[in-house]
């Protein structure tokens, strides 16, 4: 991470009117969708996903939060990385993380009630997902804001595609269903077996484990 | 960057008054909107075990139901109507919080009473709030009981984390259905309904529900509770059948 | 009697991996050998045993509503809870500083084998989650520190017995694409269908 970041400095130096969507720009936005995603790849930020993701409805809800908090924190944290000291950064990110949180978590209770219930606690362990903190860390206290907030979406999105796939397959097998709409009962096969084993936590690490092998195989990536 | 500690000072000072003063702007602000939500899920509630409201999506159709069909007052244990607490603060029955009064002796409990009235001012049935433990974390519900303080009209139960598709389908209308006519009194003694182990039984009685397989433990959760709150309340009967229906208006 | 059943619970019921997923990061990344995961196990229920403490007194006595009535009568509905979050991530960061400094001092030995864990803590899921669902479940301090422990134990065990699996691993012949994380997450997953048969005790 920290030699990509040294790298994009010195490019940005020799070219200041870079255009708005260059390679590179397109890159740090692609880039963690697929070869190298946070949760897939860089194993990171899986704590506070997967438990929300029994059924679609609350892992969107979730994923926007994470989306919000992340290119937020991102452009925050880059407006003033030249002013934090760097004894206290990490609490500094924290602070800023946790302001950022208890927003969204004010704004679901105001006008999403239902959905705050559903999420409880989920929402305030955004703060310390894994991917938030290691944006900053690694990219936004050594870029520009808008190279931030490219990555910043480039994450939250890598992070909700992921947690999306295995909300569907979770709801699909556990609860028979697609956004709370039963698809099983629509086709007329009222009798299908939702699968206990998916509503649970075990089903949650099984759909993921399929997914990162099925990721990583296309990828090419190995772990040695 | 080396820095001196009087500037990290300044810093975090800085720092920590911008981003509590957001946060307190935001939380004033959203104060309204939060406060209308959680009202509007008590009424729901409320509203839900007497009546089916799933067809109302207008929040305010919901408030205005409510407050036209709704009237509400809070008992002590011995079935007497509470006012006002120690200092002299007017009590809400709404604002009563059955989770906390759970934690306090049943004999210091507040209990809401919420009655139903008919069209012509009669109350047609009364709705008691209820909580528990189920198996893993609590329970609660609210139980609607017709005019004749006997027979249940209406049941609908909340949980906290029941497992998925299995204590957790005490949510479900399936399982709440099964309640609907059943009586709390065998001959003037309080029985209460209780739901038996297994599922598929045959020849309940009146006092007796159908089990959730694979749930006995949150049944007898369910069970304790109904048990526990229905005792609570009987004073309140009592006295309500005593006295009448006028004497509460 | 209620405070050993809340550890309990906390430790295999409730474990924090394998019923929450929090801590999972370090979880999955420290967990490669065993005298690592239990250098950061150790430092885990440490950590997990101070904070949801001092998470509880300041939620008790100056975050939820009412709670600075010790202050005098006008204070008596102001509600911070909006501060929640932001209070206990920095309890939890200063706490880890604390201790880090505390064991420095006292005892160089430990700190030889807990030192480089501790500043990881401070962003491990469950140690915010553990206060977090302390103050959904209205505990007492008792149970709450008993909550504590127990949820650390129980992080402690997973990532012992998730390293021991991972070090034999080595010699097993895996999927190229399933090699590290998808494999071990396949195996989270069979360890949690094996906690699961705790479930039938009650308490």
């Amino acid at each position: 991470m920290s030699t990509e970041t040294v790298e994009v400095k010195e490019k940005v130096e020799k070219k200041p009117a870079e255009p708005l969507f260059s390679k590179r720009r397109r890159g740090i936005v692609k880039d963690p969708l697929s070869d190298d995603n946070p949760i897939t790849i860089q194993v990171l930020g899986i704590c506070s996903a997967l438990a929300i993701t029994i059924k679609m409805e609350p892992t969107i809800v979730m994923s926007i939060a994470v989306i919000f908090v992340i290119v937020f924190s991102n452009l925050i944290i880059s407006l003033m990385r030249n002013l934090i000291p760097g004894r206290v950064r990490i609490i500094v990110q924290l602070a800023v993380i946790a302001t950022l949180v208890t927003l969204v978590s004010e704004v679901l209770k105001a006008y999403y009630y239902d959905m705050y219930k559903v999420l409880g606690a989920f929402v305030g362990l955004i703060i310390t997902n894994c991917i938030v903190m290691g944006r900053l860390e690694a990219f936004a206290m050594g870029n520009k804001p808008y190279d931030s907030i490219l990555d910043g979406l480039g994450s939250g999105f890598g992070y909700a595609w992921i947690i999306m796939v295995v909300a569907f397959f979770r709801e699909l097998f556990g609860s028979g269903s697609i956004l709370n709409f039963k698809i099983f009962e629509a086709i007329g096969w009222d009798t299908f077996p939702t699968n206990g084993l998916m509503v649970d936590s075990i089903g949650a690490f099984m759909v993921l484990g399929v997914l990162i092998w099925v990721q990583r195989t296309k990828t090419g990536y190995v772990e040695h | 960057m080396q820095r001196s500690n009087t500037y990290i000072i300044i810093f975090s000072a800085v720092l920590t008054i911008i981003l509590g003063g957001m946060l307190s702007l935001a939380s004033v602000g959203l104060k309204p909107a939060q406060d209308k939500q959680i009202e509007l899920d008590t009424k729901k509630k409320i509203l839900g075990a007497v009546m089916d409201i799933s067809n109302i999506k207008d929040p305010n159709e919901i408030l205005s139901l409510y407050d036209q069909k709704v009237t509400s007052i809070v008992v002590d244990a011995e079935g007497n109507t509470v006012e006002a607490d120690a200092k002299g603060n007017k009590i809400v029955a709404e604002k009563v919080s059955v989770q906390k009064n759970y934690r306090l002796d049943k004999s210091e409990r507040l209990y809401p009473v919420y009655m139903f009235k008919n069209e012509s001012g009669k109350t047609e049935a009364y709705v008691f709030p209820m909580f528990g433990a189920g198996l893993w974390d609590w329970i609660s519900g609210y139980i609607a009981l017709d005019g004749d303080l006997n027979t249940i009209r209406g049941i609908a139960f909340d949980h906290k984390q029941e497992t998925p598709g299995l204590g957790a389908r005490i949510t479900s209308q399936e399982i709440q259905g099964r309640y609907v006519g059943k009586t709390i009194f065998e001959a003037g003694e309080l029985v209460s309904v209780s739901m038996v182990k297994g599922e598929g039984n045959a020849g309940l009685t009146d006092h007796q529900v159908d089990g959730m397989s694979g749930a006995t433990m949150t049944g007898k959760g369910v069970n304790r509770m109904l048990e526990e709150y229905l005792g609570c309340y009987q004073p309140f009967f009592d006295k309500v059948k005593s006295e009448g229906n006028l004497a509460l208006n | 009697m209620d405070i050993f059943n809340i550890a309990l619970k906390a430790t295999f019921i409730d474990n924090m991996i394998f019923a929450y997923f929090l801590g999972m990061c370090s979880f999955l990344a420290v967990s490669k050998k065993v005298s690592t995961a239990f250098g950061l196990g150790m430092a885990v229920v440490f950590v997990l045993t101070i904070t949801t403490p001092v998470n509880w007194l300041l939620q008790e006595f100056v975050l939820k509503e009412g709670a600075l009535k010790w202050m005098g009568a006008s204070f008596e509905t102001v509600d911070l809870t909006f501060l929640q979050f932001i209070m206990f991530i920095a309890v939890i960061a200063s706490m880890v500083q604390l201790v880090e400094m505390v064991i420095e001092k006292f005892s160089p030995a430990l700190y030889g084998s807990l030192g480089i864990f501790l500043p990881l803590i401070a962003v491990n899921c469950s140690i915010l989650g553990a206060s977090l669902f302390m103050v959904q479940r209205d505990y007492t301090i008792a149970q709450a520190t008993a909550y504590g422990f127990g949820s650390g134990l129980g992080w402690f065990l997973a990532i012992i017995a998730l390293a021991a699996i991972r070090e034999r691993l080595k010699y097993s012949h895996v999927p190229a694409g399933l090699k590290g994380l998808g494999i071990t997450m396949l195996i989270t997953g069979l360890m949690g269908l094996a906690f699961k048969s705790f479930i039938g005790i009650a308490l």
